[in-house]
């Protein structure tokens, strides 16, 4: 039977192999083994030179990695919700330390009593009273720093750190606006100018 | 049969600190609205909205410090498991909830902190058998159908 050309036929007729395609000298490794070339079968084949491309000498510098919003920064992040679960927990976390250690210190300094068991008890009284106050107020003022930063953001279609000051300020009042405007002022204006010199000082740090 | 490993929390050291982040966040805001709606019910009908403010001012940020607590612990006690045992199972999650509650317990002493253990072990046990469950229900609907081969005349012999 001929083999039809799919060319000059106008309907389909399945291809069959034709008995005199067989060879009964070949062998599998007659057609297994032929060298194949990578590069006839995909436009990046063999990139990286002779030794292949080792992925251990790519360039993974704290400083290329993309930044909260684009830019390379020391802070990697892959957006805002990045910012929000790493920028709250490192905060909260460094409030909980130092307010810790303070309490330590304060516990270490007032205990009653030189026995150990007093001592230790004291002392984690003291812990155990500043830390998490210290830790919970910072973790509350990351949160609403980086959701207004994130929704100021998207509302003006771009980063800048103008957004960081602005984001800065309404937390600080927010904050403290229980306590009267003129608490809710000056917090504000602490805050605004901690987040400007955060977020400057990152861009300063990063050219 | 092994699971896959989840790719879609980063990796170990670093997914702690997103971990407290997180749940620092939803207790908090949990909290916030918890602590905002109970504060309002329980204060005098003029001075609902400065009691609702009142009380989650109070209490909010102290459930999510507890929220932070709880997650980065466990999260901690997660990447140690794996860790040690080299393994990504349901049991890290179980161990890591068991030694969470435990060492919160633990200044009030061996007895109350193995009894918040069991309960925390269990507790993270049902988590999981829930979230096996369900994978599998989710996983049964895409079973791999074998597709229908059409009909092919035998090659004529001659």
């Amino acid at each position: 039977m001929s083999r039809t050309n799919i060319e000059d036929e106008e309907t389909f007729e399945p291809i069959y192999a034709a008995q005199e395609d067989f060879n009964p000298n070949d062998t599998v490794s007659s057609f297994l083994n032929t060298a194949y070339d990578p590069a006839r079968l995909h436009p990046l084949a063999g990139l990286g030179g002779g030794g292949g491309l080792d992925y251990l000498n790519l360039e993974d510098d704290a400083g290329t990695l993309p930044g909260a919003h684009g830019g390379s920064s020391i802070l990697p992040s892959r957006g805002w919700s990045d910012d929000l679960t790493y920028g709250t927990g490192l905060t909260y976390i460094t409030g909980l330390t130092l307010g810790g250690a303070y309490g330590f210190f304060e516990g270490l300094r007032s205990s009653p009593s030189p026995a150990f068991k007093i001592r230790l008890n004291t002392v984690l009284n003291g812990m155990t009273r500043r830390g998490p106050f210290i830790g919970n107020s910072a973790g509350v003022l990351a949160l609403m720093y980086n959701g207004i930063n994130g929704g100021v953001g998207r509302a003006r279609g771009h980063y800048d750190p103008l957004n960081s000051v602005l984001a800065g300020g309404l937390t600080g009042a927010i904050f403290k606006s229980t306590a009267g405007l003129r608490a809710a002022g000056s917090a504000g204006g602490v805050c605004a100018v901690a987040a400007g010199i955060w977020a400057y000082g990152k861009e300063a740090l990063n050219l | 049969m092994p699971r896959s490993s989840d790719h879609s929390r980063d990796p170990c050291p670093y997914v702690i600190f997103s971990d407290l982040g997180a749940s620092f966040a939803m207790g908090a805001v949990g909290g916030g609205v918890w602590y905002g709606i109970k504060g309002a019910k329980n204060s005098p009908r003029g001075e609902r909205f400065p009691g609702a403010l009142a009380s989650l001012k109070a209490r909010a940020p102290v459930l999510g410090g507890n929220f932070a607590v709880w997650g980065g612990l466990f999260s901690t006690f997660d990447c140690g498991m794996k860790g040690l045992r080299q393994k990504e199972d349901p049991w890290n999650s179980i161990a890591s909830g068991f030694l969470t509650s435990g060492v919160l317990a633990a200044r009030s002493g061996p007895k109350v902190a193995l009894t918040s253990a069991a309960l925390g072990g269990v507790f993270l046990a049902v988590i999981e058998g829930l979230g096996i469950a369900i994978s599998r229900l989710v996983a049964d609907q895409n079973r791999p159908m074998s597709p229908q081969l059409p009909e092919i005349a035998p090659p004529a012999s001659h």
